[in-house]
């Protein structure tokens, strides 16, 4: 079974996510409930973190997807740490994340 | 040479002081270098001519100056790199003139350099450094009072000049065989590049007497996706040959950089070599290698051909045309040869240390060469011809040797696996995929592309292919060098994509790979991609 691990910090209105590990069909559901109950209580701008992330599919991408709509649709800025010329960095942008997204190489 | 108790006149003090001179294997001393070992020495002198300073210039015979080497008492000379060409001042004169020279009142008109006016010194006496009849410096002790320096004190100079003349070229040769080999190592490459479809092996011995010499091979790949082996020797021996040797190794690099078949690369190397090392003369082959590995091509410049082996068929050398050395003006048109090697196939380059002894003729070497490669794993044969060709012989010149063999499907066996059509198997069939593309030796550009395209694949098999009932899929990989074959199957009837996620999966297996073919049929559907094995994309 796939294994990943989805971590939540907020401080001062901001939300991190961090995820690692690998997602794929099989745990998508899973990671996508996790990450929906982590942003629930409003924050005013979330980070996502995928540096750790070993391997990502569609099922992946398409998570990542439905949480940029909906936090554009509240008005929530977004933004991905993805480093540069990895494979996550890769399908994301050929998905056009950049038009939803802030992208960001590493850390601060 | 004769002991210095042998010398008329020479008193009792002195014998024991030149004993110091004499006595260059002090454990103290081992580890000095020529410099150091100079500085020593001539402390040694100033004792035994109770002089208040004593300087050797070694000459650099590239240009015909000698160079201040060690001093003591005025070290500026060395300080100040100080350097007096040939028959110009004192100690010009000594050396051009391979006489002993006395001065014992220094003034502007019989030195060259001021600084030994500035440091007040008075009189001096210089002889020459001799080796083997020739002049390798200049031995010269001054004192700041005013001397006249008798006969004795000559003779006593010259023989400290002839010990430390010796000592001298024994420290040189030995700081430079040194030097020679931890050049030429770092010349070889260290570790053989891992090429995915070729198996490669090499062994380097140095002769054992003379040092180092100019023995050099090189693996590298082009953009273009081939791939070369250098073998080359270049006459001479020691640093100077190992010196040539890097230059033209990267020379080569550079020209075959500039594309062409071996032929035009080894011509222009030639140009090169007759050009910036109109002394030196090489031996070279080079094979460049489709990058299918199907066919090769080769091109020797004076090199011994290589020997090439197929399964269960006799051993022989290549016939590869011999063309002229490299640096020998005047030589005809270079010529490049086609070789098809077949799966399996092996050969394997080598320098002519390998082959030849004294004690045995060249052909009697190929012959022992010949019945000892058979086209097996290449490096239990370099081990076989290291073994039955040098076995405990001395070697006496340097030996390179290298194989490489044409791996065949048996050596990697296609992946076939089949799986329940589950999410959770995706993850089993990521790691089966990993494995066996760390097994062929793909670099991880393509391996991050074949997981998501294959992955994709498999998730669209596992999404639509079946209802209910379930079923399998089946992931198949298999080499079609250059690229990696991969097919994922179904036998379920592919219900269309459901809504753009599905889309954005096929976007990303066409991204991830050089091919992409989808066939839906009645009996299943079937998706076949293609990846470079190599890094670099077409994409």
């Amino acid at each position: 079974m796939t294994g990943a691990k989805v971590e939540c910090s907020a401080e001062d209105g901001l939300m991190h996510i961090s995820l690692s590990g690998e997602i794929d069909l099989a745990n998508a559901a899973v990671v996508e409930d996790e990450i929906r109950s982590a942003v629930s209580n409003q924050p005013s701008a979330v980070s996502v973190d995928l540096t750790d992330l070993s391997y990502i599919d569609s099922s992946g991408i398409r998570i990542l997807y439905g949480l940029a709509s909906r936090l554009q649709a509240l008005r929530i800025v977004l933004e991905l740490v993805v480093p540069l010329e990895s494979p996550t960095r890769r399908l994301i942008e050929l998905s056009g994340f950049e038009s939803i997204a802030a992208l960001r190489p590493g850390h601060c | 040479m004769a002991t210095p108790g042998e010398q008329s006149g020479v008193s009792e003090g002195d014998v024991y002081r030149l004993r110091r001179i004499e006595s260059v294997t002090d454990a103290a001393l081992a580890h000095l270098d020529v410099e150091g070992l100079l500085a020593e020495l001539l402390d040694r002198v100033r004792e035994l001519l109770q002089v208040d300073t004593a300087t050797v210039l070694l000459l650099d015979a590239s240009c015909q100056e000698l160079v201040a080497t060690a001093a003591k008492g005025i070290e500026a000379t060395v300080r100040q790199g100080i350097r007096v060409p040939m028959g110009k001042g004192f100690a010009g004169r000594v050396a051009a003139e391979m006489q002993p020279v006395v001065i014992e009142q220094v003034d502007h008109t019989n030195v060259l350099y001021s600084l030994l006016l500035e440091h007040g010194i008075c009189s001096l006496l210089g002889v020459p450094m001799l080796s083997s009849g020739t002049v390798i410096g200049v031995l010269h002790v001054g004192t700041l009072t005013r001397r006249r320096f008798t006969d004795e004190d000559i003779r006593l100079l010259q023989i400290a000049a002839e010990r430390i003349a010796l000592a001298t070229q024994t420290r040189r040769a030995e700081v430079e065989r040194a030097a020679a080999a931890v050049f030429q190592r770092s010349l070889l490459p260290g570790r053989l590049p891992v090429v995915p479809g070729l198996e490669l092996a090499a062994r380097y011995v140095p002769a054992e007497d003379g040092g180092v010499g100019g023995d050099w091979y090189d693996v590298f790949t082009l953009p273009s996706g081939r791939l070369c082996i250098v073998i080359g020797d270049v006459v001479g021996r020691g640093l100077v040959a190992a010196d040539v040797m890097g230059r033209m190794r990267n020379a080569l690099r550079a020209y075959a950089l500039l594309g062409g078949d071996p032929a035009e690369v080894l011509s222009r190397l030639d140009q090169h070599v007759q050009h910036f090392e109109p002394e030196m003369m090489a031996t070279v082959l080079l094979t460049m290698f489709e990058p299918s590995f199907e066919r090769l091509y080769l091109s020797s410049a004076g090199h011994p051909p290589p020997v090439f082996a197929l399964p269960d068929q006799p051993t022989a050398l290549l016939e590869v045309p011999s063309d002229h050395p490299v640096g020998v003006p005047g030589g005809l048109r270079r010529r490049t040869t086609t070789v098809n090697l077949p799966p399996g196939a092996l050969l394997c380059f080598y320098t002519d240390g390998l082959v030849e002894s004294p004690s045995s003729s060249l052909d009697v070497g190929l012959e022992r060469l010949c019945e000892s490669v058979v086209a097996g794993p290449v490096d239990s044969l370099c081990r076989q011809v290291m073994s039955r060709l040098v076995g405990d012989d001395v070697p006496c010149d340097d030996i390179a040797v290298l194989a490489v063999r044409r791996q065949d499907s048996g050596d990697v066996a296609p992946l076939d696996l089949v799986v329940p059509a589950l999410p959770w198997s995706l993850r089993d069939i990521r790691v089966a995929v990993r494995r066996w593309l760390s097994a062929v030796g793909a670099a991880p550009r393509p391996v991050a592309d074949l997981l998501v395209a294959v992955g994709e694949a498999c998730s669209n098999a596992v999404e639509h292919a079946y209802g209910p009932g379930g079923g399998t899929v089946r992931v198949q990989l298999e080499l079609q060098l250059p690229y990696v074959l991969a097919t994922v199957r179904d036998t379920g009837r592919w219900r269309l994509p459901r809504n753009e996620d599905r889309g954005r999966g096929t976007l990303f297996m066409r991204d991830c790979s050089d091919d992409l073919r989808i066939d839906h049929g009645p009996t299943g559907t079937n998706v076949v991609i293609r990846r470079r094995l190599a890094q670099v994309s077409s994409r």
